[in-house]
């Protein structure tokens, strides 16, 4: 499973690990690694539509790894992704009661001589979950707080985008918006608690 | 706080001042913003106060779940796009490709059943005419493998006038093996098979008295084929089998198995 394009792995991972733009690594990452991925999941039962949820989930645990430094490269990035790929359709067989004792008997079987990608794929449902209080925050408290946390944006250009008055302003929102979303979090004590436990493994 | 009123918090304006500088602060700390003494006060805060080390760790949260859902969002919108480029550059489905080898299946038996009557039509169709027409060539005389005395009769061969040939050799008193093999092939190019069986029959009754075997081999194949000319398969059929058989012979690749098999039924 190495890679078909053009980036290879460690360029790959040099943007990953980046606080740039991930785009085109991850378009790399579509390109040589989703047609693996669906063959085996339309192999294990799973439909196209599967195949297209599972993989936005590897991508997006793969990043997650390495972002965390806990993927430096000691396997090809398809192996890894491919590892992910299988563990979490295996997951989501399971929680659809669908998983057959063949699976149940491989899994065991894979213990020990697979790589073990278990802890970092992130639940589904529960990161469903923070999606969802995100994006229950106003839209311009989305703008603003993606434009500086996500996008690393300075203020002066946030300020540009936004046309706000000044920074002071542009300061000030984020501050409310930030605080209002940590309210929000904290008023979900087992979510928050969740998080804690997944996010800083 | 002495000489301060006994307000409620949420309206205690010092405790709203207060929460709010903590905060502000605890978000600048978050970016990496605060530092020198406004630093080091709150990471002592921060290690004393149980309340303020729990919004501290509300707001990275917050934090990591803005990164994730933007990260997401991008996931999402190349999903998209790439889907479009993937279907694009995807091979045919495999439904087509199946449709292909169906096709293809289909085409290939078409041309295998069309062969295969084509082959039934030319066994049953063959006559000696046929036969002959498919199997002879004018004979080179580059190839002549015996002396060129015989000039004139070479002369008019070359020349194309076969009927001249004929009338030339008529006029021979004692012709050689050369001669009766010129007369049988000329012969054989005017459509006179009859005249040409004789000619190539007398070559090789002329080679057995004289013990030789001058043209022997060109006039066994050319007299097989006077046979079927003179519609006469039965007689040609063992002349054309010794041929076959024998791989050695010169004219061994101009009889066919397929062709034996089509004399052979004209022959019974």
């Amino acid at each position: 499973m190495e890679p078909a394009g053009n980036l290879p792995d460690s360029m790959v991972l040099k943007i990953l690990r980046s606080e740039g733009a991930p785009d085109e690594a991850i378009r790399h990452l579509y390109r040589t690694q989703y047609g693996i991925v669906k063959n085996h999941i339309n192999q294990n039962n799973g439909s196209d539509e599967d195949a297209q949820d599972i993989f936005q989930e590897t991508i997006l645990s793969f990043i997650d790894m390495v972002k965390k430094d806990k993927f430096r490269g000691e396997s090809s990035i398809g192996t890894i992704l491919f590892a992910i790929a299988r563990n979490t359709w295996l997951n989501e067989l399971k929680k659809r009661g669908r998983a057959k004792l063949r699976d149940e008997k491989f899994e065991k079987a894979k213990e020990g001589t697979e790589m073990d990608v278990s802890h970092f794929i992130v639940n589904r449902e529960l990161k469903a979950e923070l999606m969802q209080v995100v994006d229950s925050l106003g839209e311009t408290c989305k703008k603003i707080l993606l434009a500086f946390y996500y996008e690393n944006l300075a203020m002066k250009d946030i300020l540009q985008h936004l046309q706000y008055e000044n920074e002071q302003v542009v300061r000030n929102k984020k501050y409310k918006c930030l605080k209002q979303l940590e309210q929000m979090i904290a008023g979900q004590t087992q979510l928050a608690k969740n998080l804690q436990s997944i996010l800083y493994e | 706080m002495p000489g301060k009123p006994n307000w409620p918090k949420t309206f205690n304006p010092y405790y709203m001042n207060e929460h709010f500088t903590n905060t502000d602060q605890l978000i600048q700390y978050l970016d990496g913003e605060l530092e020198g003494e406004a630093l080091t006060n709150l990471q002592q805060k921060i290690e004393t106060d149980k309340n303020l080390a729990a919004e501290l760790e509300n707001l990275r949260l917050a934090k990591i779940a803005v990164k994730t859902y933007g990260l997401k969002n991008t996931v999402r919108n190349i999903h998209t796009e790439m889907m479009k480029e993937l279907q694009t550059a995807a091979p045919a489905p495999v439904i087509g490709m199946r449709r292909i080898l169906q096709y293809s299946f289909r085409v290939a038996a078409m041309l295998v059943l069309v062969a295969g009557a084509a082959i039934v039509y030319q066994y049953y169709a063959a006559t000696p005419a046929q036969l002959y027409n498919d199997n002879f060539h004018s004979y080179n005389l580059r190839e002549s493998r015996g002396n060129n005395n015989y000039s004139k009769l070479e002369d008019l061969y070359k020349a194309g006038n076969y009927t001249a040939v004929m009338d030339q050799f008529k006029q021979l008193a004692a012709p050689t093996t050369e001669d009766y093999f010129l007369e049988g092939i000329a012969a054989l190019n005017a459509g006179n098979a009859s005249a040409a069986i004789q000619s190539f029959l007398a070559l090789q009754q002329l080679n057995k008295v004289a013990n030789t075997h001058l043209l022997e081999e060109d006039a066994t194949y050319y007299l097989a084929l006077a046979y079927l000319k003179n519609n006469e398969p039965a007689s040609a059929l063992p002349i054309f089998e010794k041929i076959h058989a024998d791989e050695g012979h010169p004219y061994h690749r101009n009889v066919s198995s397929w062709f034996l098999r089509k004399l052979r039924r004209l022959a019974k």
